[in-house]
């Protein structure tokens, strides 16, 4: 049948186009799956400390970014200003600290770009602009269209009025299930 | 197939380049009036619903996707939530401590879903324990929120990084 041969041939090509952004969907859903477990975008990296600082009426920038250079040599000052509770709140290049004025006593927190789940996230989020939003769409229905056109594929026992639909429906009822017990 | 290849990357391109023509029209655009967080709230009422600018420094950013961020004003109390919507994409947690100036529209809170309070929402959720001082914020935030009568926020268009000249 030529409309059987036209779907093998799209569902072909458009199987091969499709690769990249499936792999994009697939592995930043899991990321973002557990965004309660842990940030998907970044490593976060945690130091406690403890620092000399002179008197927090006299402190300048120069002091916060020395004692912060002490506790690691690679840190970027960025501001810093104190807090409703007296404490120092430091902004740094990729992170933030909070510093006790009283005692030296601080924790940093240091983020660190997952870098290739970060991108793919925000592709998979279309979290980088209209074009972007657009181009997406049409990529997820390219996604649908190959699975969909997947089902029209075979004939015979491993077909899909034979076999197919089977696995088909039961591909639906586990998210269906968990839709009327959850949602 | 090869010709909608070419014709395809070809497209892209042309989308890319309109959209750096318009960033570049946009920066072309005669200056406004940039006001602080606080001058922004001394003057909300009647910029309710307004185009406006406002610059301050970046002291929150929404860990899950960076969809708002929250500009300070003189101080932590004064600070207000900046929606990044679908012109900014999202807000990055590199620009924590970074100064912006953000173009957007002024909203004022109407229903529960616009009121946004991240300490009753994903922060308690979360079960990582690293994000200390990220729920240190969304109290800090939430406190702050909470004696307010009316809640602002800014549906935000475009923003740019205010650099401050090293010494």
């Amino acid at each position: 049948m030529k409309i059987r041969k036209l779907l093998r041939t799209l569902h072909r090509d458009f199987g091969y186009f499709i690769v990249g952004m499936t792999i994009v969907y697939g592995l930043s859903g899991i990321y973002l799956n557990h965004r309660h477990d842990f940030n998907p975008d970044y490593k976060i990296f945690i130091t406690e400390f403890q620092v000399y600082l002179p008197d927090k009426n006299t402190l300048t920038d120069k002091d916060v970014k020395a004692a912060l250079l002490s506790v690691n040599e690679d840190v970027v000052y960025k501001k810093h200003y104190l807090n409703n509770e007296g404490f120092i709140k430091v902004f740094i290049e990729n992170g933030e600290a909070v510093i006790n004025p009283e005692n030296g006593v601080g924790k940093m927190q240091y983020l660190q770009k997952r870098r290739v789940i970060f991108s793919m996230n925000k592709l998979h989020k279309a979290s980088i602009g209209t074009v972007w939003k657009w181009v997406s769409d049409i990529m997820a229905v390219i996604l649908i269209f190959v699975a969909v056109s997947g089902l029209f594929l075979l004939k015979g026992k491993r077909g899909f009025g034979k076999w197919g639909w089977w696995l088909m429906t039961a591909g639906i009822i586990i998210p269906l299930v968990f839709a009327l017990i959850y949602i | 197939m090869k010709n909608l290849v070419v014709i395809g990357i070809l497209a892209l391109l042309f989308f890319g380049c309109g959209n750096q023509n318009k960033k570049q029209q946009q920066s072309a655009e005669p200056q406004a009036v940039v006001l602080t967080v606080d001058d922004l709230y001394e003057k909300a009422s009647e910029l309710s619903d307004k185009e406006v600018i406002v610059k301050g420094t970046v002291m929150h950013v929404c860990k899950q996707g960076g969809g708002r961020c929250f500009l300070m004003g003189s101080n932590e109390d004064i600070n207000i939530r900046v929606e990044a919507g679908e012109k900014i994409g999202a807000f990055t947690q590199e620009q924590m401590g970074s100064d912006l100036e953000i173009k957007g529209i002024l909203k004022i809170v109407r229903t529960e879903a616009d009121a946004h309070n991240p300490g009753k929402e994903h922060g308690e959720n979360s079960t990582e324990e690293t994000d200390s001082i990220a729920d240190e914020a969304h109290r800090i935030i939430a406190e702050s929120l909470e004696d307010v009568e009316v809640v602002y926020f800014i549906e935000g268009f475009s923003f740019k990084e205010i650099k401050e000249i090293a010494e």
